[in-house]
């Protein structure tokens, strides 16, 4: 059931696990809209020829995903931060899962502290991080 | 006794977790830790005064560092003030034989962390740079080392005759406590947990599956 308001937040509660369409397809095309229309992003051979172990998804859309959870779990939250920490590159092609806890409330403030963990098939993390998000009181 | 001796705050650069909510996430979790050590990056925190979390969440909260070799990342247990001024922890390039004769000569004691891993890994570089002298105790299980990481972590400290611990390794909130090492005596202060490890009697254990 969706969050609409801080009080439906529990502490430790798992946020619903969010799938990512990491396609070499979705990751290339988000690659040309920015302006980073570079091989790394979309061509798995030219990637490999820059050292990487292939294409890889841009990181803001790995953080695009991340707000989207968040919101799927709570419409009505206001992301404050995303703060992350790439770890390693999330590859495209590759099957990820975010998945998301809450780890502090702060009811004065009205805000929720989540972490975050996007994780591929081999259950590596890739990208972590907190998010601090308002909710309606 | 289990601690979870390896932990990062928002001191760490990388990390994202403040100690209040690792202590509340302890308790509401049933996280089965008796406490854990802060390992900060590159440095050691002498300002910050957890004692009052401490006692209001019944944990042990002790303070190391985690400093950076050729060999990779190593764990420091027992940081004086007289140690940081003996060589410079902010440094990313310090000798392995250096730390941790002079983290013994200081009383200390130094422990190669996640040397399963490529690059931060000691056993990444043994190949190339030899058996480091002075190892006696590597960490074992990393919570945040992959299964095939930790297995070269065991078995090389198992044909080196290394001592093994355990760490989550967590910069997050939720990760804390997925690896510990258990202590057969009870540890209060960071002397209590020297000793432990100088007496050799623990066990790494891990919660991660």
């Amino acid at each position: 059931m969706p969050i609409n308001t801080l009080s439906d937040v529990e502490f430790g509660e798992d946020l619903p696990t969010f799938v990512p369409d990491t396609s070499l397809a979705t990751g290339a095309n988000f690659a040309k809209l920015v302006g980073w229309d570079g091989p790394r992003f979309t061509d798995h051979e030219a990637a490999k020829k820059e050292g990487l172990a292939g294409a890889m998804i841009p990181g803001i859309l790995s953080q695009g995903y991340l707000i989207a959870m968040i919101h799927n779990w709570a419409p009505p939250a206001e992301i404050i931060t995303v703060d992350t920490v790439f770890r390693a590159p999330v590859m495209a092609d590759d099957a990820h899962t975010i998945t998301g806890v809450v780890t502090d409330i702060d009811e004065d403030a009205g805000t929720v502290e989540i972490d975050l963990t996007v994780s591929n098939e081999k259950s590596e993390t890739r990208v972590f991080g907190t998010a601090t998000v308002r909710l309606p009181t | 006794m289990i601690l979870d001796l390896h932990t990062h705050s928002i001191k760490s650069d990388d990390g994202r977790a403040k100690v209040e909510n690792y202590c509340k996430w302890v308790r509401s979790k049933d996280v089965p830790i008796d406490g854990f050590v802060l390992t900060e990056h590159r440095q050691h925190d002498f300002e910050s005064d957890y004692s009052a979390l401490a006692e209001q969440h019944d944990l042990v909260i002790l303070k190391g560092s985690e400093v950076e070799t050729e060999y990779g990342h190593v764990l420091v247990f027992g940081v004086t003030e007289a140690l940081t001024e003996a060589f410079d922890f902010s440094r990313i390039d310090l000798p392995l034989e250096m730390v941790l004769e002079t983290s013994e000569a200081h009383g200390a004691v130094a422990v190669p962390c996640h040397p399963g891993r490529p690059r931060v890994g000691m056993f990444a570089h043994t190949e190339e740079l030899g058996i480091p002298q002075g190892v006696k105790i590597v960490e074992i299980y990393n919570g945040g080392s992959r299964d095939n990481e930790d297995k070269i972590a065991i078995d090389n400290a198992d044909e080196l005759g290394y001592l093994g611990i355990g760490g989550s390794d967590s910069h997050i909130v939720s990760h804390i406590g997925r690896c510990a090492t258990a202590f057969r005596q009870d540890i209060k202060t960071m002397d209590d947990l020297v000793g432990a490890l100088k007496s050799g009697e623990f066990e790494a254990v891990t919660f991660k599956h």
